[in-house]
Formats: C-alpha cells, structure tokens, sequence
C-alpha cells in the first residue's frame, strides 16, 4: 500500500476528534468505535492492554468526569502500509486538579476509506525527580 | 533557619476526600508551586516545636501532597521516597472512599519505608453531618483493627486538623528515638545509602506485625 500524503490533516483530525470525544464523560463510551476488538493496543500509564474491551474498561475506570485540554503539538508521519503515526503533545487538566503535561502517540491503521487505533501509547510528564 | 528533624508526612486517600484542602488549613493556605509541574508533587512547609523528654526538638515539617496523577496511574516510588508519616483520608460522606482505605493501607506497606509505618486514619468532611454515610464507631473500628489512631476532621472548620497531625508526629517521634540507629532513618542526616541497611523493626507500643 502507498503512503498517504494526506498524512498531516488526517493527523488533526484525528486527534481533535478523539479528545472531543474522551474529555466528555458522556461522549467516551463512543471511543469504542476506534479500537479494534483484537488487535488494538494500548499503553496507559506503562499498563499494557490489548482489545477494545479490556481499552474501554480502563477509560471508564478513570475516576474524573471532564477534561480540559490544551494542545500544544501534533506530529504525524506517513507509514508505508498506508496508516499515520501520530505524536501528541499537550497539557490536561482534570476536573479541578493542578493541570499536567502529556504525551500520546496513535498509530493509525487503515481500514477500507477509514482508519482505527491499532497503537496508543499515553503518559502523563511527571517525573522522578525534580 | 536551623532545625533538628526534617520530617515528611504524605497526605493518601482517594480524589476528592479533601486532602489538599486539608493540608491547606494546616498550613494556612502555603504551598509551593514550582514543584508540581516536574513530580507532580506539591508540598507545604511548616516550623514547630516538639517536646519529649524534657527536650524542645525544631521540627522542619513537610505535607506532601499530590497533584491528583493518582487518577490516571497508581502512585509510585518517587512519591513514597523519604516519608517517615502517613495522613490516610476518607470522606465520611463518601462510603467507597472509607472502602478504599484497606488498599490503601496495603499500598503503604508495599511502598513504604517499613511495613508498618505511621499512619493517623483521618475521617474528613466531618462538618457534613447529614450527609455523612460512615459511623465513628466503624471507621475507629477499622483503624484500631490496624493499629492506627482515627480522628474525625473538617478541612472546612478545622476540627481536629491540628490534632491529627500531632498525633502522628508524636508517633513518629517516638519511632525516632527508640530506632536503633537514629543517623539510619530518613530525614536525618547521613542517612542510610539502602533500604536494606535499615533495620526499623524496633519494638513500639503498636499493635502491629513488626
């Protein structure tokens, strides 16, 4: 499959779409509709997750309600099996609690004229040490 | 400014049980933001004296607290380093919050520095009486079941802030000066290189394990 030069507005889209649709306690049970049942994986905070069922349970596991979110960064690649990787950088806010920064990356995997999660990685930037 | 302990207290316990609001009041409102952007951790200081033995000890004393990443992971070693206390919180109105605090106990024995550390029970929003879902007696009953005292407060009046704090630092006092080497626990000075080399097994009037 060739590259898709459309790399760098599927890219946007994408991650405009999928955080409208995560920082809205009401509209998250809809991220289903991104991961594949198998073969979808998902890092969250360094716990490992693979399907669409075992995703959704962690993210309706999380124990806030709204998010606030600014973006400050998003850098995609074209992938040679005609998918994007995506890197997010941003900062989150959590109902009431002190903002934070963030990192995800997405790997995109077509499918027919469409696309589904096939990789997510997430980490908040806390450190160590300071 | 000069000071004989440097002494680090967490503040654990479920989102939203007050825990902030709780060291704020003890702390009259100082935090220190600069930290928590890189750890994720904020912390308030506070100076006060210490009497045992006869002996006036100045106390350096540090409320860490966390900037709420226990949402998205669990909490992990960098926020249990050094603590020589433990401020566990539940929300008397909030029945799963008192729930947690058994997990929360063993995620303390797990991380940190002894398998059993000090650690004050602290039943906050006690000002709710209304609302509140949690009995004194079931919730002292918990904590006498570990061996830890329990205090009803209100970060919003204050009621009992002030004492639970001491009553944990009178513990950890006491744990101080009975350890067999002081210069091996965290906080004083020259302390020891592994947490092997620290031998806190020393006996206490505590109804616990070690």
């Amino acid at each position: 499959m060739a590259l898709n030069l459309q790399y760098e507005a599927i890219g946007k889209g994408f991650v405009q779409q999928y955080y409208a649709l995560f920082d809205d306690p009401t509209q998250r049970p809809n991220l289903v509709n991104m991961y594949n049942i198998e073969s979808s994986f998902m890092t969250f905070e360094g716990v490992q997750l693979q399907g669409s069922v075992k995703i959704m349970e962690k993210l309706n596991g999380l124990s806030f309600q709204k998010i606030n979110r600014i973006i400050t960064a998003v850098d995609s690649q074209p992938m040679f099996d005609g998918g994007v990787l995506i890197n997010v950088l941003g900062r989150l806010q959590a109902d009431d609690d002190p903002p934070h920064a963030f990192s995800q990356v997405f790997c995109l995997k077509p499918l027919g004229n469409s696309f589904y999660v096939q990789h997510d990685l997430f980490r908040l930037g806390i450190h160590d040490t300071a | 400014m000069e000071y004989d302990y440097l002494i680090k207290f967490l503040a654990l316990g479920d989102s939203g049980v007050g825990k902030t609001s709780f060291l704020c009041q003890y702390c009259d409102g100082m935090f220190n933001q600069r930290f928590i952007s890189t750890v994720g951790i904020d912390f308030r200081e506070k100076r006060l004296l210490h009497q045992s033995n006869g002996r006036n000890n100045r106390i350096h004393l540090q409320l860490w607290d966390t900037a709420g990443q226990e949402r998205f992971r669990s909490l992990t070693t960098a926020f249990y380093r050094d603590a020589m206390g433990f401020l566990l919180l539940f929300d008397l109105t909030n029945e799963q919050s008192f729930l947690e605090i058994v997990n929360w106990i063993e995620q303390l024995r797990v991380h940190a520095y002894c398998e059993c550390p000090d650690v004050v029970i602290c039943g906050n929003k006690a000002d709710l009486d209304e609302k509140r879902v949690i009995t004194e007696w079931r919730a002292k009953d918990l904590a006498e079941k570990h061996g830890y005292e329990y205090f009803e407060t209100s970060a919003a009046n204050g009621q009992n802030i002030h004492g639970a704090v001491q009553s944990l630092l009178n513990r950890v006092m006491i744990r101080m000066e009975t350890a067999v080497d002081k210069a091996m626990l965290p906080g004083r000075r020259g302390r020891a290189k592994h947490d092997s080399e620290v031998n806190l097994n020393v006996p206490l009037q505590q109804k616990c394990s070690c």
